[in-house]
């Protein structure tokens, strides 16, 4: 069996976010980078699929990017993978789901792969378009926003959550994608031992060049932070005066009166 | 020259840090107050592998480099003084002198068991009337047949409490002074070992400081570190490592209260605004980070150093003096800039100002620091 998760590295997110000069992006200065929370949850359900299978199984974590996706790339493979695939491309921030979703493809569609995991968005970019999307080039049977994942008698059993709360359960064959949500696992910490043991793990270098073949379709033309916010309404007058206009504005503007 | 630390630092640093914000930070009140690392935390600690990062995976150790271990101390202490100091202990005096002068049957023997953290390391040499001259100590030791039978009395034994294994020095002959001392790896759980206390003190006070009795304590010939007469200069070779894991304590607690000071700094309002828009604040913060910053870089040095093999002895005592001197200035100010908060203890920055003297005088004291550097510069 062989295993593919897809993880992104992005911005701590208690940073201070600026645009940057292009206006269509972050400032990628100064800011402190970690794995994609749901890719770690994608991390942990392929490592733990990878113990259940056992040996002659092979976990791979794919990443895009500078030479900075190096550390996500490694706490992977001390969470738990086997190998690791640096996809290098300093300018990955620009591309499109589309594009990035065709590179990911373009890479699995030799290898066999049986499962691909990866999380259900990233948290700075927040398409959720790039899971789907590789299903969609790799003929794959997909599931998106897991909670719960099995896979026993060639069946993957998941557990999906909608909205309110409701969850749903799909039954996929292989090969089979699927993206990861909050809920689905608490993942590991990597023990200094197994950072240790990652460090003779293989990390295989290719330039995005030999893998991307896709034209933008979607380009992004600005990023700017939310305009602020007025000072709020203050009500002035009598007392009657000001009970009628709050009266008038809760049932306007909320669902407290009606 | 190259001041960054490499990405596989860098994940190890992460690493520990998201350990310690979900594991021990939470909790770090707690242990203050109630005296005590709760077991499960050193479990835990033990399971991710701090509890031998240095050591050889032969050994059951991670086999890091120095500066892993000095990053680990470092961000465990920024949440907990503590456990900061049960790691360094652990680790630098009880871990690293078995393997450093032990021979192959001892390290196969003892190393296993403490770097997976299922038996705490401790360092026996402190006595009543012997600290900074350790040559004084008074505790004897005589053969007799395959054994040693030791007597005397041990004090300020950080993780004494937990009566694992220890690093024991005692004198053959106390008229000898530092010639007639010979270290031994003592079972704390022989006969004749007896706890007298565990010590309350200032800070740190989740850390086990232990006063043993030793009474006919029979230990085995085969348990002799190095050769017989040669314990003054295993203690001095060991203390030398140490101070690197105590200067990355001392710089974690600096950088926990740094942390805390800047947040609160940029929260609190007075005269309309928020306090980090005074200069009498912000030029505090600059002082502090200074001498952080500057602590950073001599015991990231030392941990280089010896990592490389090089002679590190001044490094190691200036980056403990350093880092220990930051702790304390840096603490003292973080409650400053709290104001009468700093002074509550839901606060936090107390505790690490608690926390933080101690590392000006424990594994050498800074006067004795001085001694060394000063020895080496005018050799």
């Amino acid at each position: 069996m062989k295993i593919l998760v897809c993880i992104k590295q992005v911005p701590d997110m208690e940073s201070r976010f600026k645009p940057a000069a292009s206006g269509v992006w972050y400032d990628e200065s100064d800011l402190a980078w970690r794995m994609n929370e749901y890719d770690e949850y994608a991390v942990e359900q392929a490592v733990q699929l990878r113990e259940q299978l056992g040996e002659g199984c092979e976990l791979t974590v794919l990443s895009i990017g500078p030479d900075r996706v190096g550390e996500a790339i490694k706490k992977a493979l001390a969470m738990g993978c086997d190998r690791g695939v640096h996809v290098q491309d300093d300018a990955a921030a620009t591309k499109d789901p589309w594009q990035i979703a065709g590179i990911i493809a373009a890479y699995a569609k030799d290898q066999g792969y049986d499962f691909i995991f990866t999380g259900m968005q990233s948290q700075d970019r927040g398409s959720a378009q790039v899971g789907v999307t590789v299903a969609e080039d790799l003929g794959y049977a997909c599931a998106t926003t897991l909670v719960g994942f099995a896979f026993a008698d060639g069946t993957v059993t998941a557990r999906r959550e909608l909205e309110g709360g409701i969850k749903g359960i799909v039954k996929l064959t292989t090969p089979a994608l699927v993206t990861c949500q909050l809920g689905l696992n608490i993942p590991r910490y990597p023990t200094l031992p197994n950072i240790m043991k990652a460090k003779k793990k293989e990390i295989q270098a290719i330039a995005v060049a030999e893998l991307l073949k896709e034209e933008a379709l979607a380009a992004t033309v600005s990023f700017h932070p939310p305009a602020k916010k007025g000072g709020g309404i203050v009500l002035e007058g009598e007392m009657g005066t000001l009970v009628d206009q709050l009266m008038g504005i809760l049932k306007e503007k909320t669902t407290v009166l009606r | 020259m190259n001041f960054e630390l490499s990405q596989d630092h860098k994940v190890l640093q992460d690493s520990v840090r998201e350990f310690v914000n979900k594991e021990i930070k939470p909790i770090a009140m707690q242990i203050d107050e109630e005296h005590m690392i709760p077991d499960t935390l050193v479990r835990k600690m033990g399971d991710m592998g701090f509890l031998g990062s240095y050591l050889p995976e032969e050994y059951g150790g991670a086999g890091l480099d120095m500066l892993s271990y000095a990053i680990v101390v470092e961000e465990v202490s920024k949440a907990c003084g503590s456990s900061g100091v049960l790691i360094s202990a652990h680790t630098s005096l009880a871990c690293g002198p078995i393997y450093t002068f032990g021979t192959e049957e001892q390290k196969s023997k003892w190393l296993p068991a403490l770097n997976s953290g299922d038996i705490i390391g401790s360092f026996l040499l402190t006595e009543p009337d012997a600290g900074s001259d350790a040559g004084a100590i008074s505790t004897t030791y005589r053969r007799e047949g395959d054994e040693f039978v030791v007597n005397g009395a041990k004090i300020f034994i950080t993780n004494g409490g937990y009566r694992g294994t220890g690093i024991l020095f005692a004198t053959s002959d106390k008229s000898l002074k530092h010639k007639g001392v010979s270290a031994f790896i003592i079972d704390l759980r022989s006969h004749g070992v007896e706890i007298l206390k565990n010590e309350k003190k200032l800070g740190i006070r989740g850390s086990y400081t232990t006063a043993f009795a030793l009474d006919n304590v029979r230990i085995p010939a085969g348990n002799l570190l190095g050769q017989e007469g040669q314990g003054f200069k295993i203690a001095m070779d060991t203390l030398n490592g140490g101070r690197i894991g105590i200067a990355s304590q001392a710089l974690g607690i600096a950088e926990g209260a740094f942390e805390r000071a800047l947040a609160y700094s940029k929260e609190r309002k007075q005269f309309g605004a928020p306090i980090c828009d005074l200069q009498a604040i912000q030029f505090k913060l600059a002082d502090m980070w200074a001498k952080i910053e500057t602590s950073k870089l001599m015991t990231y040095k030392a941990a280089c150093l010896k990592e490389a093999k090089k002679n590190y002895t001044m490094e190691s005592a200036m980056c403990k003096m350093l880092a220990s001197e930051a702790a304390t200035y840096v603490t003292h100010q973080a409650i400053q800039i709290h104001g009468g908060y700093g002074f509550i203890c839901d606060y936090e920055v107390e505790r690490m100002y608690r926390d933080a003297k101690i590392t000006e005088i424990y594994e050498g004291t800074n006067e004795v620091q001085r001694v060394v550097i000063s020895k080496m510069l005018l050799a």
